[in-house]
């Protein structure tokens, strides 16, 4: 495909994209911050549903040597650089789909959050210019690479090529588990129902109380 | 159309867009933000800074500024949508964070998504969207570093909510 090609099916993913989100409201930051803070799980169940049906589709492809997977060494990078984002998206109250959607509605505090995002990067690019971790991607090798922290490329794919067990075979169990995590939720949710239910059936009885007397 | 009254069940969106993400998935790469992002920042840079920017090592050996990456392309695609829907449904108006404590907050979150991202060389996306559906070693890395994030950044958040 050419590069002008790929550009155009981008843009017109991201359009469709932002058009879903800004309509439907949904938000990451909300799917992780709600369930932590208040107990609710409106964006975190569309996102193990997302997740679920990626699994599949991405782990099928995979069996086939289809599609193009994410290729890079992985490491304590990753751990360390989430953990600050998700410490940031919490703060600014928005992720990296969020702060776009966002902006596009008119949000001047997710414009500001987007310019810090971009000021963040170039901050860490000096920091990357004067101690080069983590490993460039030229310099990787796919193996572990435990002096610099890098525990090499492992994915669906590679699980398959190691252990001749289908990709999609792992998806399966992968698809299993967040299952059991969406399970989880929609039992917290009946509970919580349950409760209010209780709640307002006590609050009804008492003015009903008060009533006759 | 009902689209633009009416919220959008979550669950249909982020269906949809899973579905659409596994075609793009076949096509280019799955869904990203942040590479696209660091890409705007390099080019944005480059406009300032000229020639100057290829003598930082990053911009040359990890992100060398070119226009054609496709994943820029997704961002503006997300704003430009994000504009088609709020405009159609009569949502675009300018909002300004009142407290000084919600700018302070702000900056201070975007500069974390901005450092987090390239240190880990993935965003919330690529995570969710991307590596752990392709249960690449590092979306689980990169999800236990968001948790235990969001975690702490809750408590800072509820802290400064009922300070």
């Amino acid at each position: 495909m050419s590069v002008v090609a790929e550009c155009i099916l981008a843009f017109i993913f991201g359009s469709v994209v932002g058009l879903l989100v800004q309509r439907s409201r949904f938000c990451n930051t909300a799917a992780l911050r709600d369930a932590m803070l208040f107990k609710t799980y409106r964006n975190t169940k569309p996102l193990l549903i997302a997740m679920m049906i990626l699994t599949f589709g991405f782990t099928l492809f995979l069996t086939f040597g289809e599609g193009k997977a994410m290729h890079f060494d992985v490491g304590l990078n990753q751990v360390v650089g989430l953990f600050l984002f998700g410490i940031g998206m919490v703060l600014a109250g928005a992720c990296t789909v969020s702060t776009w959607v966002k902006a596009g509605e008119g949000n001047v505090g997710a414009m500001w959050a987007l310019l810090f995002t971009f000021v963040g990067m170039f901050l860490f690019s000096l920091l990357w210019s004067a101690n080069y971790w983590p490993p460039a991607p030229a310099s990787m090798t796919g193996e572990p690479n435990f002096e610099a922290l890098q525990f090499g490329f492992i994915n669906a794919r590679t699980l398959q090529d190691k252990t001749g067990i289908p990709a999609v075979a792992f998806g399966m169990v992968q698809i299993f588990l967040l299952g059991l995590i969406y399970r989880a939720i929609l039992k917290k949710e009946q509970a919580q129902q349950l409760q209010h239910d209780l709640a307002a059936a006590k609050h009804q009885a008492k003015s009903a109380g008060t009533g006759n007397s | 159309m009902k689209l633009f009254k009416n919220t959008l069940d979550p669950m249909i969106a982020l269906t949809l867009i899973a579905v659409l993400d596994i075609f793009l998935f076949l096509l280019v790469g799955a869904w990203t933000v942040g590479g696209g992002e660091t890409m705007i920042t390099g080019l944005v840079a480059e406009l300032f800074m000229g020639d100057e920017l290829a003598r930082i090592p990053f911009w040359n050996l990890v992100f060398k500024p070119d226009a054609g990456y496709w994943k820029i392309y997704i961002s503006l695609g997300m704003l430009f949508g994000a504009i088609v829907g709020a405009v159609l449904s009569k949502e675009f108006y300018l909002r300004l964070p009142r407290r000084l404590s919600e700018w302070v907050m702000i900056t201070a979150g975007g500069l974390l998504m901005g450092f987090g991202i390239r240190l880990a060389f993935v965003c919330n996306v690529s995570t969710f969207f991307g590596l752990t559906p392709q249960m690449n070693l590092g979306g689980y890395l990169a999800i236990s570093g968001i948790l235990a994030g969001a975690w702490v950044g809750s408590w800072i958040y509820k802290k400064i909510l009922e300070g």
